[in-house]
Order: C-alpha cells, then structure tokens, then sequence
C-alpha cells in the first residue's frame, strides 16, 4: 500500500457539508420554512467557495487540473473496458464530470429557490416545477455518484469514500497511475 | 480504421448518456404513475405499454453500453496498428477471441502475450499482480486448447495463412 494526500481540508469539508445541507433540504426541513431558505443560502455561499478554491486552491482542487478532454474520459472507459487497473491521484475524468453537474445543479436549485421568495417570482408555477424537478436531478445525480464511488472502489481497489474521509488516498502495490 | 473506431465510440458515448437521461425521466414517470395505485396500474392499458416503452429503452441502453466496452476493446488493441496487414491479424485474433469466450481481462492480456511482452511487463501495464496475468494467460491457453504462448500465436498464424477468415463472433 502506497499512501498519497490528495484532498485538502477545505475540499472535504466542503464535500460532507454538501451532503449535509443538500439532505437537511432535500429529507428534513418544511419548505416553506425560513430554515429551509437559510440552509439554501449556505449551500449556494458553500458552492461559491468551492468555485473560488476551484481556481486558487491546491492542485488537486484546482479545476484546471482535473475538468477532463474527450481523451481523457474516453480512456477510463477503455481501462474499464479492457479491467486495466489504473487509478487517478485526484479525481477521475468521469467523476469529474458528476462533480461540474452536481456543482451546477445545486446552482440552479440555489436560484430557483431564491427566484421563488421574490416578489416578481412568488407563486410562479414554472419556477416552482424547476425546483422540484431539479431536486429529482440532483438525488439520481446523488445515486449515481455513489454508486459509481462503490463500484470505482471495488474496480481499482482504492477505497475512494475513506480518501474523502481521511483526505488520503491509499493505493495498491499494483494499480497504476495515470498522469 | 483507427479513426473510425474512436469516432463511432464517441458518439456511443454521447448516445448512452442521452438515451440515459431520457430513460430516467421515463422512468420516474412511470414510477409517479404507480405510485398511488400499486402495480396494480399496470392492467391499464396506458401505464402498461409506458412501463413496457420504458423497459425497452433500458435494455437498449444496456446493450449499448456491453457494445461500447467491446469497441473499447478494440479501440485498445488497434491504436499501434496500421498495416493492412496488423489489421487483418488483429480481425482474426479478436474473432478467435469471441469465439473462445474470453472475459475483457483475459482478451487484454492475450492480447499483450502475442505483442511477445514479458509477464512482468503486462503486470505493470494492467496494473496488476504477476501472478493473476499467469492465471489469466493460463485460462487462455486452456480455452484456445494450446498449452503455450506459441500455440497460441500457431492457431492465429495458421488462420492467417490457410483460409477464409473466421466469422464466429464477427459483429462490425
């Protein structure tokens, strides 16, 4: 087992934060609360700083580092097609792309639920339809992301959950490691 | 060759992930629509042939996506190959490789054992123990019914130079 630090502590916390508010929201609170409006706030202020440590924060944070090119994405596939063992020290190009549509969905929930507190937007039904339908979006979006988390796990055996937990990574002798 | 591959694999993707997004929403529309009724609603007509339609589109993008892997594959094994005559090899190893029923793993590190590369090499390019590439090797060698690396390469060469090429397992 070789170990690597790969997530800061801004990266994770912000990640279980996510978890955090976006279930508070999704499972717990009255929507029509002001505490419901309140913990939507934090997840579009969390989301803003995530963007902003996108651009000045450590490598493996930085978007530039990780949002993948068609190449990128298409050779994960062949190492899943072909069971070649290589893994990526931070994150993969398909896992990078769940992470730009779940940064952009929560957005767009964001805005819709602010959209619905104004004046101009209140009780306007399409508004309303587009914040439940993107809640929907963002729970499948939540499925498949651990799903492909567990999945990943088992296929490159680094257990990716516990890296984000622990903010290391731990790699077999064996799996390679793309560049 | 090459290019045609990578560019059909593209669009692949493309495709899988839109027929995706569409089987999801079908999905959960059909799942809202059994909802308050039970899966007694699919004895109306209606919700029946949604589920039905649903259905249809999910197998298709499983279907999809074992074809994917498969290009893949051999989008893998092609990329140094540009001889028409590597090409036609390469047709006749892959045919004889569908047809002896080898898992994606062990068409891979065949594959890598004809190239003529040390155990230990294709260890290192699949990422994986020695040990598990010479049980792979060995499971290919008991499926080609050869007992060795140049059995092996003996059953393709002999394809190649005796006669028509292979149909079993064709599908591009």
């Amino acid at each position: 087992m070789k170990e690597f630090k790969v997530w800061d502590p801004f990266v994770r916390v912000f990640h279980w934060s996510l978890v955090a508010g976006f279930a508070a929201n999704a499972f717990f609170t009255d929507d029509e609360s002001a505490l419901h409006e309140w913990i939507g706030y934090a997840v579009l202020a969390l989301v803003a700083l995530r963007l902003l440590w996108g651009l000045i924060g450590p490598a493996t944070a930085r978007f530039a580092s990780f949002l993948p090119g068609p190449h990128a994405v298409m050779g994960q596939i062949t190492d899943i097609a072909t069971h070649r063992h290589r893994t990526h020290l931070g994150h993969s190009p398909l896992g990078a792309l769940m992470i730009v549509n779940l940064l952009a969905t929560m957005i767009a929930i964001g805005v819709t639920g602010y959209m619905m507190t104004t004046n101009a937007f209140w009780g306007v039904d399409w508004v309303e339809e587009a914040h439940e339908m993107l809640v929907t979006w963002a729970e499948v979006s939540v499925v498949v992301h651990i799903a492909a988390v567990v999945w990943e796990s088992r296929r490159t055996g680094v257990n990716l959950a516990r890296a984000m937990i622990t903010g290391r990574k731990r790699l077999p002798e064996d799996v390679n490691i793309a560049s | 060759m090459n290019g045609r591959i990578s560019d059909n694999a593209g669009i692949l993707v493309m495709l899988i992930a839109v027929q995706s997004l569409c089987a999801a929403f079908f999905l959960w529309d059909v799942i809202e629509d059994i909802r308050p009724g039970g899966m007694a609603s699919l004895t109306n007509l209606h919700i029946a042939v949604e589920a039905a339609a649903a259905l249809a589109l999910v197998s298709a993008i499983v279907f999809e996506t074992r074809y994917l892997m498969r290009l893949m594959q051999r989008k893998a094994h092609l990329e140094s190959q540009v001889s028409i005559a590597a090409g036609a090899f390469h047709e006749i190893m892959l045919a004889h490789f569908d047809a002896w029923g080898l898992t994606p793993s062990e068409n891979d590190v065949a594959l890598f054992a004809i190239k003529g590369l040390p155990i230990a090499e294709i260890a290192r390019l699949r990422g994986s123990a020695e040990g598990t590439v010479k049980s792979q090797l060995n499971a290919v060698y008991r499926k080609a019914g050869v007992s060795g690396r140049g059995g092996l390469l003996g059953v393709l060469i002999d394809e190649l130079v005796a006669g028509p090429l292979v149909e079993a397992g064709r599908e591009t």
